[in-house]
């Protein structure tokens, strides 16, 4: 459905893809992932029709992005990050305006699909404006799907929405799994080990890793992270406790409390909380810290 | 064909759901209405009534009305990002431009036909020359086309629709101001030029005396070619930054 092969994309001397390749089954969902300023946006403009690559090629539903530009567009249904919206639409005449831009024929009955997939029929009336920011993303949703597109790729659609509608649009997202071919980008690790089949990690324009999110988060993360809280010992204490536990490969203070750095595969929650307690020392707070890949990427660096 | 209708119907939809072409309604409207009751007032008795008289004033009157109608058209979609998704439906740049310079021109031939109404109360009490009306009418739709397609031009250059509005403004101002140039410089042949360049030199002596030539036509046509194949290719080189 997708094949992307070296694609690259240069500003001026900036190179902002560098050589990009992977690709998207039908009916898979892809993520890509990668810090702010990875070149995941590029990438997915090149993807819709928007921007021309500088060199390489992309295949969009077999069509060439470059050469058959119009059938490209037509295949895909994109959300760019921050949802462009006509503020003094109705919401039904926002939807509708897309799916008569992209050729829909039956509109009335696309637009009515789409808005009772991402639940917006009974505010249909409403004027774009005045939508929160959650119900503007399941907007936007929307229009990217009203034409029934073989491909849909969103650019960060979870970012700056609540934790409930966050959970909302992962779930349309996996939903959208079944029919679609989905491209998305996070920079959250653990969204995209809960939503895609398949994670393409970008890092400065370059693909740095690529597979199955499990598999990939094993391969990338040194040691998993404890995060510590206590009352009644300082840093030099709480290393003198925790020292004779080897699987602890480091300790660093983190907000109230410290972060420690554990060996993969081990779950040492258990150990530290005995050693604490038996020190004497009250324990506040004891956790399992989820590492986003910023953390991961940061930690890669700290240690090269 | 069916891009430039979609997005005409959007562009006529969003002029009737704004307050500020209301307001231009309004004040337009206002300005005429209180020019042919004077008009009115002195054709009474020392001469025959205008025929030219709204399509003279919005000659000069479109150097700021023009820009106002189109300072939203792109700067807006830049602005709100509606452009990147535009250029990613599978429609032609060419169908976006035209059917938003085809949406700006249809609201002011709209308010063009609501001027119509001194026209019937000139045929109501009086004998007016209709050919003549029709001549400036004509002209003033035309030179309205043209004042609209500079004013988007300036409208896809920025983000910001008072600046779009300000250089529209200032642009038209040029135009029209040619003629006035060529009254006044002492070179002939530099004075034709002049004059031939600028919008009152293509209507002032011919559609607003009643005379119909197609070099004028053809000038303001060539105006809105231009101005729309610039603003294609401004559009489209989003696609290149």
């Amino acid at each position: 459905m997708i094949e992307v092969e070296n694609l690259t994309k240069h500003f001026g001397t900036h190179l902002a893809v560098d050589h990009v390749s992977f690709t998207a089954q039908p009916g898979e969902i892809v993520g890509l992932l990668g810090p702010n300023g990875a070149g995941k946006t590029t990438t997915m403009r090149m993807l819709t029709g928007f921007m021309p690559p500088s060199d390489g090629t992309a295949r969009v539903a077999g069509f060439d992005v470059l050469a058959d530009s119009l059938a490209v567009r037509q295949s895909v249904g994109y959300l760019p990050e921050h949802v462009p919206v006509y503020p003094d639409m109705t919401v039904y005449g926002y939807i509708s305006f897309w799916a008569r831009l992209r050729g829909v024929r039956n509109v009335r009955q696309h637009v009515d699909a789409a808005l009772e997939r991402v639940q917006l029929t009974d505010r249909r009336k409403m004027l774009v404006r005045h939508l929160s920011k959650g119900l503007t993303q399941r907007l936007g949703l929307a229009q990217a799907l009203v034409h029934d597109p073989p491909v849909i790729i969103l650019d960060e659609p979870t970012i700056g929405i609540d934790p409930q509608q966050v959970i909302e649009v992962r779930d349309t997202i996996r939903q959208l799994g079944e029919n679609h071919t989905v491209l998305f980008s996070t920079h959250i690790l653990s969204e995209a080990e809960q939503v895609c089949d398949r994670v393409v990690i970008i890092q400065q324009g370059r693909v740095v890793a690529q597979g199955a999110p499990a598999t990939l988060r094993q391969q990338l993360q040194s040691g998993a992270h404890l995060y510590v809280e206590v009352r009644g010992a300082n840093e030099a204490k709480i290393r003198e406790i925790l020292n004779p536990l080897r699987d602890i490969q480091a300790i660093e203070p983190q907000g109230n409390g410290f972060s420690l750095r554990v060996k993969p595969g081990k779950d040492l929650r258990a150990a530290v909380a005995e050693r604490v307690m038996a020190a004497g020392v009250s324990l506040l707070e004891l956790r399992p810290v989820a590492m986003t890949l910023e953390d991961i990427f940061l930690d890669i660096i700290k240690r090269n | 064909m069916g891009g430039i209708l979609t997005v005409f119907r959007r562009e006529v939809g969003q002029y009737f759901a704004s307050p500020v072409a209301y307001l231009i309604a309004f004040a337009l409207l206002l300005i005429t209405g209180l020019l042919f009751n004077t008009d009115l007032t002195y054709s009474m008795r020392v001469k025959p009534a205008e025929a030219a008289l709204i399509p003279g004033f919005l000659s000069f009157a479109l150097v700021f009305f023009a820009p106002l109608l189109t300072m939203r058209l792109l700067a807006e979609e830049k602005r709100e990002g509606t452009l990147e998704l535009l250029l990613t439906a599978p429609v032609p740049d060419s169908s976006i431009v035209f059917g938003k310079f085809l949406g700006a021109w249809f609201y002011y031939s709209l308010l063009l036909v609501l001027t119509f109404i001194y026209q019937f109360i000139l045929l109501a009490i009086a004998q007016p020359d209709i050919g003549h009306a029709i001549s400036a009418y004509l002209g003033i739709w035309l030179y309205g086309g043209a004042s609209l397609a500079v004013g988007m031009l300036f409208s896809g250059l920025t983000e910001n629709q008072i600046v779009a509005a300000f250089l529209g403004m200032t642009a038209l101002m040029f135009l029209w101001l040619g003629d006035l140039a060529g009254q006044i410089v002492a070179n002939l042949d530099l004075a034709y030029v002049l004059r031939q360049l600028s919008l009152q030199g293509h209507f002032s002596t011919s559609f607003a005396v009643g005379l119909l030539r197609a070099e004028d036509a053809a000038y303001f046509v060539g105006i809105i070619a231009v101005m729309l194949f610039i603003t294609i290719r401004v559009v489209e080189s989003h696609r290149w930054r």
